[in-house]
């Protein structure tokens, strides 16, 4: 990206397009330029592990999945160029610009793994087997440089022994200037031991030398502690200063100091750096380019209450270009952005939207099967190997069929075009394609039935080439043989199916938040301000939630200032309507189309609102602890209520202040970690010191969790002289209440031995509980973890998403987080509702169960065997399935004792007649 | 519901090996439930028979077929017309389902494929409990809703006996005290009083003790 002009909503940016100089859109990913490439290159995908060829694909999962030349190493030869089928290479190819107009930019330019090289006491490339986490990450990959083998560089020996050494470019203001915490490692560290333990076939040692463990994020503490007890993954609280190496062995000598004061040795067969994530260079070049405002880590610069705007209107950002971050956050942030840049689009949306006009469909039921078959010789994935023409003459002699080809790429544009006229010119009503997997084609040779009116569950798919020729390269023969076996199976199916009508329904474009806190105010702005209609429904009397009792953000920003301009604005907002007191009673219906009761307060009348999506955003609470004496003595609070207490009164009064954190979180009874515990405590600590400089303030730790920029906060209350004293689980620190204060003994994890202090106020790091959401959990069916916490769909891939379609969820009602990353999650929630509520109709698939009512043994067998709860017995008294609901996974089918069930395009005999096919003649 | 179980498929196929062809036949309600005898156990056992028959390269013909219900004459009147072409049956109905199949084809040779175990109820999917040993004289007024017929290993009337450990059986440490359970209901009912009754001697009569029974019911009988 070279520039943007222009204004919100009217953006010119102008692109530069490096040459590929292998055309992507011709490019049929077969490889086998790569594979008569002669030249040697390094893989940096591999980092340097590997070698690749001049020609090449970065990485399996590359979109688009397409071949590109590396001009740097390419020596000319032009063997690529003879050998593609596709006529794909073009050498003089060349840089391309372009400008494109949008109404507003997402950056997600990303980060990059620090590079250890400048750190000589770590010895990274010096010592072969000190390796980066990025490396070893590669190492441990089935597609990386050893094919997941676990080995370790220098002799390519199976490693006993392997250390991590954490925070090696994060909270190091010594040696390379990043202050800040890169979030992510603690968790792929510990991940990257208990994956490398499944690796090894001995009992491989894991140390993670470590000065914090951070996994503060959802359900992560609970990970930690399993690799930690269950595991043996070591976890030693030291920051290593120097690295060694055998030079007889390549052993690595790690010379480390102990909490106790003692200097240690150990020695390791590998060592892993776990390398921050760090913005490049290229990346702060190009905000220098567009204006962006960074931070001195050269993040992009955003308000707390405005967590995804970055400082040039109209344009947004997400990822760790916003702040170090793992997946699920940067997803979140993704989808956050999307709305943020949606709002002030709204009105173009679906301007530039292209309808395909698809003719009436054929019936094919009164008439003859005919069927086609087209083998694909995927260019010499699948002819390589099997002998294309006669699995192509084998098919020609099976039952109905009436025509068959063979095609050097079946999925291009031109043979589907040609396909279109085949199957129109010979009547053919049934279609078979031999050739890769349906996980990739089939949708597209679906389309090419549909544009010639037959229906799209009339097609079948062979897989000749993963399950064929990939996998027996090495005997043609009996490939061609497995060839046939595949193409008679998908003919015999092929005979039986059936055409399928997938209903369509409409979608009601209205949604409905649960909890008017910040979370759900924000998803119904988030909706509101692209045109859709809310309902908020929140059980107080007033908006705000949790938020009511904040007073300010760690940065500094005024949470009650914040929160009343939010509340205005949803009031005031003509698509938003607020029901307060009001509690949910019943729910029904499915995606696009839910009926929820409600007692609507103060009078509880009964509301009955129809709406197509549900918005999560029920909180969470303070934990009231039942610990260190509070409740029993007025010197004792909890962080929040120091917080209220410092706006009202300050802390002239208050001179010496212990805070003990992990009150309620992390233990027996609510294993995970609180998220936001440790700031709450720094922020307050810092607060103090402004009223009070003289404050003595105690904070008594288990692990500082002061992820991402938050580190800076906490560098600075060490600065101001505040002291930090771990503690173990086992060891708690001791309250008592005397006349002079509340007495709080603990043991110092340095100087080995009990202090005890006498403070004028103990506050309790109190965790966060989840709101009671276990009534309306089971009103909406919907999972909770238990902790209490909503279980979203995928905790990587859609943390917003709840598996049940149709309802999204944010805020602390899915895990502790602080309020900025609970407006991200709003606005991701509002954005991924959008992508529903921008329908006016959805399709359903057809591929769904259906009950035969005669069969029904009426046993229950299908109700309780649904993972998705749908079946029911109904008035008549036989199990009814209704197809909004049912994920056409089969289950029921499978499980149905009368065999009432059948999952329609997977009916018994379609399923019958390919075993059939198969075992014909071997029986 | 009736509760059975499948037999072992060696004990069936010992029972089948010399015939040339089978009917299967399945029934709809009790066996389906239970996932004993359903049409997709029919199915799966004529498989397994058709892979042993074909192993020992014996030709057998095997069809298969799910009635309604095996104790009707109406259902079991559906195979009339073809029970002829069969050497044998093999029902998974239940006891009583076999035994009427038996009465009403009496030249065809009937086996049974489940081992009828119980009257049951299904305390989740696959795990089901006896709760009813057809005594013929109901008690279950005066035990608090708990039957000590079925449900006591020695069916004691004025239990518990001595027996009885923390509100399990003597027999096995997994199986409730009954009685224990009809002491529980009833003070949950404020009924202990009723637990200082004594029962007097059931009359066993109605039950197994009297002979096979039978249950005549003019009003309804056409």
């Amino acid at each position: 990206m070279e520039s943007i002009e222009g204004e919100p909503g009217d953006f010119k940016v102008t692109l530069t397009s490096y040459p590929r100089y292998i055309d992507p859109i011709k490019c049929t990913g077969c490889g086998e330029c790569a594979k008569r490439c002669p030249v040697t290159a390094i893989n940096m995908y591999n980092l340097g592990l590997d070698d690749r060829k001049a020609t090449y694909i970065e990485y399996p999962q590359a979109v688009p999945l397409a071949f590109a030349i590396d001009i740097d190493t390419c020596i000319g030869c032009g063997l690529c160029e003879m050998m593609c089928l596709a006529k794909a290479i073009n050498y003089e190819d060349n840089e391309k610009k372009s400008t494109i107009c949008v109404g507003a930019v997402i950056l997600s330019p990303g980060s990059e793994g620090f590079d250890p090289s400048g750190m000589d006491v770590l010895g990274y490339g010096k010592f072969a087997n000190v390796v980066t986490s990025e490396e070893f990450e590669r190492i441990l990959s089935a597609s990386g440089p050893y094919r997941g083998h676990l080995m370790r560089t220098l002799d390519r020996e199976a490693p006993k022994k392997i250390a991590w050494i954490q925070c090696v470019g994060s909270r190091d203001v010594n040696l390379c200037g990043n202050g800040y915490c890169s979030s992510v490692c603690c968790m792929y560290a510990v991940k990257e031991a208990m994956i490398a333990k499944e690796h090894s076939h001995d009992d491989l040692d894991c140390a993670i030398f470590n000065m914090d463990i951070r996994s503060f994020g959802k359900d992560y503490e609970k990970y930690y502690n399993r690799a930690k007890d269950e595991h043996g993954v070591r976890f030693i609280k030291s920051r290593v200063h120097t690295i060694n190496e055998d030079s007889t062995t390549g052993d690595l000598v790690i010379r480390y100091t102990d909490e106790s004061g003692q200097t240690n040795e150990e020695t390791f067969s590998m060592v892993v750096l776990s390398v921050g994530l760090q913005i490049p260079e290229s990346v702060t070049a190009l905000a220098r380019r567009l204006d962006i405002e960074l931070n001195n880590y050269n993040f992009a610069v955003t308000d707390p209450f405005a967590p995804v705007n970055s400082s040039r209107p109209g344009i947004f950002v997400s990822g760790v270009f916003q702040g170090p971050k793992d997946i699920p956050g940067s997803v979140t942030e993704a989808s956050a952005a999307a709305c943020a840049a949606g709002t002030k689009l709204a009105e173009a949306r679906g301007t530039d939207t292209k309808t395909i006009e698809i003719p009436a469909e054929i019936d094919v039921l009164e008439t003859e099967t005919r069927i086609g078959v087209f083998v694909c010789n995927c260019g010499i994935n699948i002819a390589g190997v099997v002998d294309v023409p006669a699995v192509a003459d084998y098919a020609a002699t099976l039952p109905y069929v009436v025509f068959v080809d063979q095609n050097l790429f079946t999925c291009s544009q031109d043979t589907q075009d040609k396909m279109k006229e085949v199957i129109k010119e010979n009547n053919l009503n049934r279609v078979v394609v031999a050739s890769c997997t349906p996980r990739t084609h089939e949708p597209l040779f679906q389309e090419t039935l549909q544009a010639c009116g037959l229906n799209k569950y009339l097609f079948e798919m062979a897989n000749i080439r993963d399950q064929d020729s990939w996998v027996h390269a090495n005997d043609p023969e009996a490939a061609t043989e497995k060839a046939k076996d595949l193409v008679r199976m998908a003919v015999a199916r092929a005979g039986l199916l059936k055409p399928l009508k997938e209903k369509k329904i409409s979608i009601n474009r209205r949604a409905l938040v649960i909890g008017g806190g910040v979370a759900g105010m924000n998803a119904a702005l988030g909706l509101a301000d692209q045109g859709f209609d809310v309902v908020i429904v929140e059980k107080e009397a007033q908006l705000g939630g949790l938020s009511r009792d904040l007073t300010v953000t760690i940065e500094g920003a005024d949470i009650q200032r914040y929160l009343l301009e939010l509340v205005d604005r949803v009031t005031g907002h003509e698509k938003i309507q607020v029901l307060t007191e009001s509690l949910i009673v019943g729910f029904s219906g499915f995606k696009g189309n839910f009926t929820t009761e409600i007692m609507v307060g103060p009078g509880m009348y009964e509301r009955k609102i129809d709406h197509g999506v549900v918005i999560l955003a029920t909180g969470a609470n303070e934990y009231k602890p039942e610990e260190y004496l509070y409740g029993q003595d007025y010197r004792v609070v909890t962080q929040i209520e120091l917080g209220k207490r410092l706006e009202v009164k300050g802390a002239d009064d208050i001179s010496k202040v212990v805070m003990i954190q992990c009150v309620g979180s992390r233990n027996e009874k609510n294993q995970n970690c609180s998220r936001v515990c440790c700031q709450s405590a720094v922020k307050n600590a810092l607060h103090i010191k402004e009223f009070n400089p003289d404050a003595e303030i105690y904070i008594l730790y288990r692990d500082m969790r002061m992820y991402g920029l938050l580190e800076d906060y906490y560098t600075e209350a060490r600065q101001q002289g505040i002291i930090f004293s771990r503690f173990s689980q086992d060891n708690p620190p001791n309250v008592e209440a005397t006349d002079e204060g509340i007495a709080v003994t603990f043991k110092d994890h340095i100087l080995q031995r009990d202090i005890s202090i006498t403070a004028d106020l103990l506050a309790l790091s109190a965790g966060m509980v989840a709101e009671d959401t276990e009534e309306l959990a089971s009103i909406l069916k919907l999972p909770r973890n238990e902790e209490g916490y909503f279980i979203e769909a995928h905790v990587k891939l859609r943390p917003v998403d709840l598996a049940n379609e149709g309802v999204f969820l944010c805020g602390t009602a899915h895990s502790p987080k602080l309020i900025s990353e609970a407006i991200s999650q709003a606005l991701a929630a509002a954005s991924r509702a959008t992508i529903f509520l921008s329908q006016s109709e959805i399709t359903l698939s057809a591929v769904t169960a259906r009950v035969d009512p005669d069969l029904c043994a009426a046993c229950l067998v299908c109700v309780r065997a649904c993972p998705y709860e749908v079946p029911r017995i109904n008035e008549e008294g036989v199990s009814e399935i209704d197809v909004a609901l049912c994920h056409g996974c089969g289950i029921c089918a499978a499980e149905c004792p009368a065999k009432a069930i059948e999952l329609d395009w997977y009916e018994d005999d379609q399923v019958m007649s390919k075993v059939e096919a198969l075992l014909e003649g071997v029986l | 519901m009736i509760v059975a179980e499948k037999k072992p498929v060696e004990e069936i196929i010992d029972y089948v090996k010399d015939f040339k062809k089978l009917l299967i036949a399945g029934c709809n309600e009790c066996v389906t439930v239970c996932e004993a005898g359903g049409k997709k156990e029919v199915g799966i056992l004529a498989s397994a028979l058709r892979m042993y028959f074909l192993n020992e390269g014996k030709k057998v013909e095997i069809d298969e077929v799910t009635l309604e219900r095996q104790c009707d004459h109406e259902y079991l009147e559906e195979i009339r017309d073809r029970i002829d072409k069969y050497d044998a049956v093999l029902s998974l109905a239940c006891g009583v389902g076999v035994q009427f199949m038996a009465e009403k084809y009496f030249s065809t040779p009937v086996f049974p494929g489940v081992n009828t175990c119980f009257l049951g109820a299904a305390e989740e999917r696959g795990v089901w409990s006896e709760r009813c040993q057809a005594c013929g004289q109901c008690i279950l007024g005066e035990t608090a809703g708990i039957c000590p017929i079925s449900r006591c290993a020695k069916r004691l009337l004025n239990g518990p006996c001595g027996g009885s450990t923390k509100g399990k059986c003597e027999i096995n440490k997994d199986l409730d005290c009954a009685w224990q359970l009809i002491i529980d209901r009833l003070k949950e009912l404020n009924r202990l009083d009723d637990y200082e009754k004594i029962m007097p001697i059931k009359d066993w009569s109605t039950e197994r003790a009297g002979g096979p029974r039978k249950v005549v019911r003019e009003d309804v009988r056409l």
